[in-house]
């Protein structure tokens, strides 16, 4: 599982497609997001660092955005993936896919004792 | 609602976004945001997006400043306005001409000139709007307009007399 001592700039590089793949699961808000990269092993990624992502990811086009009515609270901002960005989720997570396994092999592995 | 604290954080990043000259609309979404997120966590906003200047600033790479020479053709322009105006003043309660212009082709000239300077702070001081419910969330900007628009023509004014007193 995750490390605990994961770089950050591994979690910025990541965090964009994180992002998106956790919205393409279903519309969801901010918070949950953060909830979820959390339950995901990507540690609590502060507010000041999911929103502008997520804010990119929809000037990007990936993303839409609409405000609902929140029970008993202030009203959330729900994302939904859009096509553009489910074609852009499944081409970079296959780009990302080989890219690791690339890096995997290329690293000693701790767990083959020798 | 809101605590106080997190009312001057927000007005803060107000500021800091207007610097930064991003668009109200915009401004009232990334509000609206922070708003929602921090009553849902109950975090401080310090604590879960930063100061408002290195939020703002994470926030608008896509909102790049303006380059200094765009703000020196600004200004300028601003300032050969408010001559031409002045000066067509001073002509038109005097008589005659300036430098072969009378006052009816300075003061046109002078209020064409101010024409993009005026828009663009008429831009920028647009109301900033919840969009949950289209309530202002800041405190109208239209004031101050007035209130600088008040005071230039006073001044105007004041420039304009001294002038005729002298001559």
């Amino acid at each position: 599982m995750a490390d605990d001592d994961v770089p950050t700039e591994w979690l910025r590089a990541v965090l964009p497609l994180a992002v998106l793949a956790v919205v393409a699961e279903e519309e969801t808000y901010g918070y949950a997001v953060a909830q979820r990269l959390q339950a995901g092993g990507l540690g609590a990624v502060k507010g000041g660092t999911l929103y502008p992502v997520l804010n990119r990811l929809e000037a990007e086009g990936l993303l839409t955005s609409s405000w609902r009515e929140g029970v008993g609270g202030p009203g959330r901002k729900f994302f939904a993936v859009t096509t553009a960005g489910r074609d852009h989720l499944d081409r970079r997570s296959a780009a990302w896919h080989t890219f690791t396994e690339r890096a995997g092999g290329l690293l000693p592995d701790p767990r083959s004792a020798r | 609602m809101s605590t106080s604290v997190t009312d001057v954080w927000q007005q803060r990043l107000v500021a800091a976004l207007r610097a930064r000259r991003v668009p109200a609309e915009r401004i009232g979404e990334v509000l609206a945001e922070v708003d929602s997120h921090v009553a849902e966590t109950g975090e401080d906003p310090t604590e879960a997006f930063g100061t408002p200047r290195e939020y703002a600033a994470s926030l608008t790479h896509e909102h790049r400043r303006d380059r200094p020479a765009l703000l020196v053709l600004e200004a300028l322009s601003g300032a050969a306005a408010g001559w031409f105006v002045a000066v067509g003043a001073v002509t038109l309660l005097r008589g005659g001409e300036f430098a072969g212009m009378p006052w009816w082709v300075l003061v046109p000239l002078g209020l064409l000139l101010g024409v993009p300077g005026g828009l663009r702070i008429a831009g920028r001081a647009r109301q900033v709007r919840d969009p949950r419910t289209g309530a202002p969330l800041t405190p109208t900007p239209r004031r101050a307009l007035v209130t600088i628009t008040g005071t230039l023509l006073a001044l105007a004014l004041v420039v304009a007399g001294i002038a005729v007193a002298l001559t």
